[in-house]
C-alpha cells in the first residue's frame, strides 16, 4: 500500500496515520498538538494537507492513510492555509523570543520561517495573560506563549493520570493552569517541558543557562535506574570553552520510554558537571600495593560491558577476587520507568558471571588486606576499617584513602548496558574532552 | 397559518402538570407504541421524513437506525442546551408541556432498544428545568417512568454550566461526562454518538417532541404538513422589531414575508424591513430585497444563501445598524468560543476586536481587508461548526452591507 505525497509515492501500511508516515519519511509536516505518544487532539490545526477529491483541506493526524490517496503538503492553496493558521497561533504571543529560552528549538520560530514571513496585520490590542507563573516540580509557565496545545494537560491526565494540569477558560482567555491550591506535582513532571513545542513551559533548571544553539548532542542511556531509559546528553560544544553537560532529553524508543524521563533520571546529570577536588594517585603506588597481598574489588553496576569485561580479566590475571552488587532501592520504584535498581547494568555483570553475592563480599571484605573499589557506591558512602582502599570514582570524593583515582564518566566513554529487560542498548561518548583518564586506559597502564 | 402538532396544548392553563396532560392525550401513543416492534417504529420515523429540529436538520430516522443497529448499551440524549441568540422554542416544551417531550422520550427510548435518557437543559434555564424535573417526578409517581412502567425509561436533568459550545452534540456528551465542553474529532465513517463509549442517541427537544404525533398519526399525517423535503411542522421564532415576538409553529415551506406580517404582527412602529437572519444568530443574514419569495424550510434558504437553522428569525428594521448588529453577535461569539480549536480561538476574539474599530471610527480600508480574509482562515479548517459559522456571519453583513462598513472607516 503507498501514499502518494507531493507527487512522491511513499510506502505505508493499513491503519496507519498520516501524519506518522510523513513524520517517518522526514517531510516537513508542522504540528503543535499531536505527538507519537500522546496521540491525536485535533486542535491545533497546523497539520492540514490537501487531500485529492476532498473539497476542505484536512489535518493529516486524523487521517488514516488509503492506498494511493493523493496529499499535498507544498500546493500554493495549502500554504495559504497554513500561513494563516500559523498567523492566528501567534497572533497574541508576545514575540519575546530574544529572552525565551525556547529560542532555537521552538517550533513557532520554525514554522514561521518555513510557511510565515508575513508582515503582522494586528491591528488590535494582545490578550494579556499570566506569566513567570512557578507550577511546581522545576516548571515554569508562560501563557501569552502557549498556543494550548494540551500536549502537558494531557500528559497529567493521561500518562501520568495525575491530572494537575487543565485548561481554565474558554475562547482567547483559555489557559494552561493547576487547580488553586494545587502544584504540579509527580516523579514525572518534568517531561512537560520537553513536551512543550512553544516557550510556555520551561525549566527552572535549565532556563536563563545556556542557548540551545550552542549546544552538542550525544545519543546515550540513562544511568539513573536499570530501565535504560534512552537520552540525548545537551552539552557545550567543545569551542565553547566551558565544556559542560546541560541537560538530559528523552530520546524517543518505543520499546522503552516513549518520549519520557523521570525527574530523577533527567536531573541525574548534574553528576557529571561535578569537578574533582581530591588529589589523584600515582599509578606507579597501586602497582606497589597489588604484591602478594589478598585483595577485592567491588565494580559499579552502572559500568559498561566493556569496562566489566576489562575489570573482570584485570583481576582474573591478578587474583583478584570480583564483586558487584545491585544498587536496589525498593522506595525508588514505581509501576511505570522507574525500578528498583538504581544500577545501569546488573544485567550486564549477571552475562558476566561477576559475583554478586552480598554475603560473599562481606565474607571476602573481612579477610582481604588491599581493597579495589570500582566507582561502586557502597564503599564510597560507606566507610570501612583497616583496608587498604583504593578508589576508582567518577565523582569527587573525599581524602582518607589509600589510593585515589579520577576517571571518566559514561558521558564520556562509549558502551554498551543491559537493562532491566535483558534489552542491550549502545551508548555514545560527547565530544568533549575531559581531563579524567578512561578507566580501561588508566589499568592498561598497569601491563 | 398557525399549525398546532408540538405546541398544541401550550395554551392550556396548568399544561405543564401530568393531570392536565393526560386529559390532554398526552402519553395516549404510547399504546400504539408498545404494540409496534421498534424496528416499525424506526420505519415510521424515516417515512415521515422527520429532520432534526436543532439547526442541522438532519433525517432523524436513520439516526435511530444506526444508534438501534450499534452494539452495546444504549443511550438516549436530549439535547436542551438552548443557547442560540435568537432561538428560544425549546424551551416553550420544557415549560408548557414537558410530558409530551417525557413521551417523545419513552417512544424514542423503545424504538432504539434504550432504557436510560438524559436531558442536558441549558444552565440559564434554572427555571425552565425546574419546570421540566417536576413533570419528571410525576411521571414517575405514575409509573410512566421507572421500574413499575410497562417499558423501563429513567430519565435524569443535567444542567449545563453556561457554555454555548455545550450544544454541540459532541462537546455535549463530553459536559455530560464530566469533562470540558470540548466537541471531538468526526467519525470517518457512519457511526453514532457515544457516551462513556456507548452507543448514543442525541437529538433536539422539538425533534424528540414531535415523536409522539407521527406514531400515532403515522407518517402520512405528519406530512401532510410541510413541503416534499422538509416535511412537517417547526417551533418558528421570531424576535427584533416586530410587533408580536414569540414562538408560533408553523408549517415548512409558509413565506417568510407572511409569518413575519401575520405572525409576528409585522415590523415594528410600521418601519420598513431592513434584514432578517433566518435561523438563529449562526445563520448568515438576508437583505429584504431577496426575500420577496423566501420560503421557511431548509432549501429555500439554502438557495437564497443562508440556512433555516433553528428556525429563529432575528428581525431588523430600516434604523438597524449592519456594524453595531454584527459587533453584538461577534461579542457573543468571541464569548462563547470554546477555545479548542485555533482559528476560532483567535479568530472569534480577533475579528470581535476588529469591529470595535468600525464602532470607534478608528478602522481603516486595510481592516475590512483583514476582516475578510479572517473569515476565510476561519472556515473550515476547525473541529466543529462553531468557527464556520462565525464565518457565514461575517461573509453575510460584509457581502450585503459593506458600505456601512465602509462609511466607518475614516
Amino acid at each position: 500500500m503507498k501514499v502518494i505525497i507531493n507527487d512522491t509515492p511513499i510506502e505505508c501500511k493499513e491503519g496507519e496515520l498520516l501524519i506518522d508516515v510523513m513524520l517517518a519519511n522526514t517531510i516537513n509536516i508542522p504540528h503543535f498538538c499531536y505527538h507519537q505518544d500522546l496521540g491525536a487532539d485535533g486542535n491545533c490545526r497546523m497539520c492540514m494537507v490537501e487531500i485529492k477529491g476532498q473539497k476542505r483541506p484536512q489535518i493529516a493526524c486524523d487521517t488514516f492513510v488509503k492506498d494511493n490517496l493523493e496529499v499535498s503538503t507544498i500546493s500554493e492553496n495549502i500554504r495559504e492555509v497554513k500561513r494563516s493558521i500559523l498567523e492566528l497561533e501567534l497572533l497574541n504571543h508576545p514575540v519575546d523570543c530574544p529572552i525565551c529560552d525556547q529560542a532555537g528549538e521552538c517550533k513557532l520560530q520554525d514554522y514561521y520561517m518555513d510557511f510565515g514571513l508575513y508582515d503582522s496585520h494586528l491591528n488590535t490590542p494582545k490578550t494579556k495573560k499570566g506569566k513567570n507563573i512557578d507550577l511546581g516540580s522545576n516548571v515554569i509557565l508562560d501563557q501569552e506563549r502557549c498556543v494550548l496545545c494540551t500536549r502537558c494537560t494531557r500528559f497529567t491526565s493521561n500518562i501520568t493520570k495525575t491530572g494537575e494540569l487543565g485548561i481554565i477558560g474558554r475562547g482567547d482567555s483559555a489557559r494552561v493552569g493547576v487547580a488553586p491550591g494545587h502544584e504540579l506535582n509527580n516523579p514525572y513532571a518534568m517531561n512537560v517541558v520537553e513536551l512543550c513545542p512553544v516557550g510556555a513551559l520551561t525549566s527552572k533548571d535549565f532556563r536563563f543557562k545556556q542557548r540551545v544553539w550552542f549546544l552538542d548532542s550525544a545519543k546515550s542511556i540513562c544511568h539513573g535506574c536499570s530501565r535504560g531509559c534512552n537520552i540525548h546528553i545537551d552539552y557545550n560544544e567543545t569551542k565553547y570553552c566551558d565544556e559542560k553537560v546541560h541537560r538530559f532529553r528523552a530520546r524517543r524508543n518505543s520499546k522503552i520510554n516513549q518520549s519520557f524521563l523521570c525527574d530523577y533520571g533527567r536531573l541525574s546529570y548534574r553528576e557529571l558537571n561535578e569537578s574533582f577536588s581530591a588529589k589523584v594517585s600515582d599509578v606507579k603506588d597501586l602497582r606497589e600495593l597489588l604484591k602478594d597481598v589478598k585483595k577485592v574489588a567491588l565494580i559499579s553496576p552502572s559500568m559498561s560491558l566493556q569496562q566489566l569485561k576489562f575489570v573482570k580479566e584485570f583481576c582474573q590475571n591478578r587474583n583478584i577476587e570480583l564483586f558487584s552488587t545491585a544498587y536496589i532501592d525498593e522506595s525508588f520504584s514505581d509501576e511505570w520507568l522507574r525500578t528498583n535498581d538504581k544500577s545501569a547494568n546488573f544485567a550486564g555483570v549477571r552475562e558476566l558471571g561477576i559475583n554478586s553475592c552480598e554475603e560473599e563480599f562481606f565474607n571476602s571484605l573481612k579477610n582481604a588486606e588491599v581493597v579495589l573499589n570500582f566507582d561502586h557506591k557502597y564503599l564510597k558512602e560507606n566507610k570501612i576499617e583497616a583496608k587498604s582502599l583504593v578508589q576508582f570514582t567518577t565523582t569527587n570524593i573525599e581524602t582518607g584513602y589509600e589510593l585515589i583515582f579520577a576517571i571518566a564518566n559514561f558521558a564520556h566513554e562509549s558502551g554498551t548496558v543491559i537493562n532491566c529487560d535483558g534489552i542491550r542498548q549502545d551508548f555514545y561518548a560527547t565530544k568533549y574532552s575531559d581531563n579524567n583518564p578512561l578507566l580501561i586506559e588508566l589499568l592498561e597502564e598497569l601491563k | 397559518m398557525l399549525t398546532k402538532i408540538v405546541s398544541k396544548n401550550f395554551e392550556i392553563p396548568l399544561s405543564n402538570t401530568l393531570d392536565v396532560a393526560l386529559k390532554n392525550g398526552r402519553y395516549s401513543s404510547l399504546k400504539s407504541v408498545f404494540e409496534k416492534e421498534p424496528q416499525e417504529l424506526i420505519d415510521i420515523i424515516k417515512e415521515s421524513g422527520l429532520r432534526g429540529k436543532g439547526g442541522g436538520g438532519a433525517p432523524t430516522g436513520n439516526k435511530f437506525q444506526i444508534v438501534s443497529d450499534w452494539q452495546g448499551s444504549k443511550y438516549v440524549v436530549v439535547n436542551a442546551d438552548e443557547s442560540e441568540p435568537g432561538t428560544f422554542k425549546d424551551r416553550q416544551i420544557l415549560l408548557y408541556d414537558p410530558h409530551l417531550l417525557i413521551e417523545g422520550i419513552i417512544a424514542t427510548c423503545y424504538a432504539i432498544g434504550s432504557n436510560c435518557s438524559y436531558i442536558y437543559v441549558r444552565g440559564e434555564y434554572e427555571e425552565f428545568s425546574d419546570v421540566l424535573q417536576a413533570a419528571v417526578d410525576e411521571a414517575y409517581e405514575k409509573n410512566f417512568l421507572g421500574n413499575k412502567a410497562g417499558y423501563l425509561v429513567d430519565i435524569t436533568i443535567h444542567r449545563g454550566a453556561g457554555a454555548y459550545i455545550c450544544g454541540e452534540k459532541s462537546a455535549l456528551l463530553e459536559s455530560l461526562e464530566g469533562n470540558r465542553g470540548h466537541p471531538r474529532l468526526k467519525p470517518h465513517s457512519p457511526e453514532p454518538e457515544f457516551y462513556f463509549g456507548e452507543p448514543t442517541l442525541v437529538n433536539n427537544v422539538e425533534t424528540i417532541a414531535s415523536v409522539p404525533f407521527i406514531v400515532q398519526n403515522g407518517a402520512g399525517a405528519y406530512r401532510a404538513y410541510g413541503t416534499e423535503k422538509s416535511p412537517g411542522t417547526l417551533l418558528f421564532a421570531i424576535s427584533g422589531n416586530v410587533n408580536r415576538p414569540g414562538v408560533y409553529e408553523a408549517e415548512f415551506g409558509v413565506s417568510m414575508l407572511e409569518y413575519i406580517e401575520k405572525l409576528g404582527g409585522g415590523v415594528r412602529n410600521g418601519k420598513k424591513l431592513k434584514a432578517v437572519i433566518p435561523g438563529g444568530a449562526s445563520t448568515p443574514i438576508l437583505p429584504a430585497h431577496l426575500l420577496n419569495d423566501a420560503r421557511l424550510d431548509y432549501e429555500n434558504l439554502r438557495a437564497l444563501g443562508s440556512s433555516l437553522g433553528t428556525g429563529g428569525m432575528i428581525v431588523l428594521d430600516e434604523d438597524a445598524s449592519m456594524v453595531k448588529a454584527l459587533k453584538n453577535l461577534l461579542r457573543f461569539y468571541h464569548h462563547e468560543s470554546c477555545g479548542q480549536c485555533t482559528p476560532c480561538r483567535e479568530g472569534s476574539s480577533w475579528s470581535d476586536k476588529i469591529l470595535d474599530r468600525f464602532i470607534d471610527k478608528k478602522a481603516t480600508a486595510a481592516d475590512l481587508d483583514i476582516l475578510k480574509s479572517l473569515s476565510k482562515s476561519m472556515n473550515g479548517k476547525t473541529i466543529c461548526v462553531f468557527a464556520p459559522a462565525v464565518s457565514g456571519v461575517i461573509d453575510g453583513f460584509l457581502k450585503h452591507f459593506e458600505e456601512e462598513f465602509l462609511e466607518c472607516v475614516k
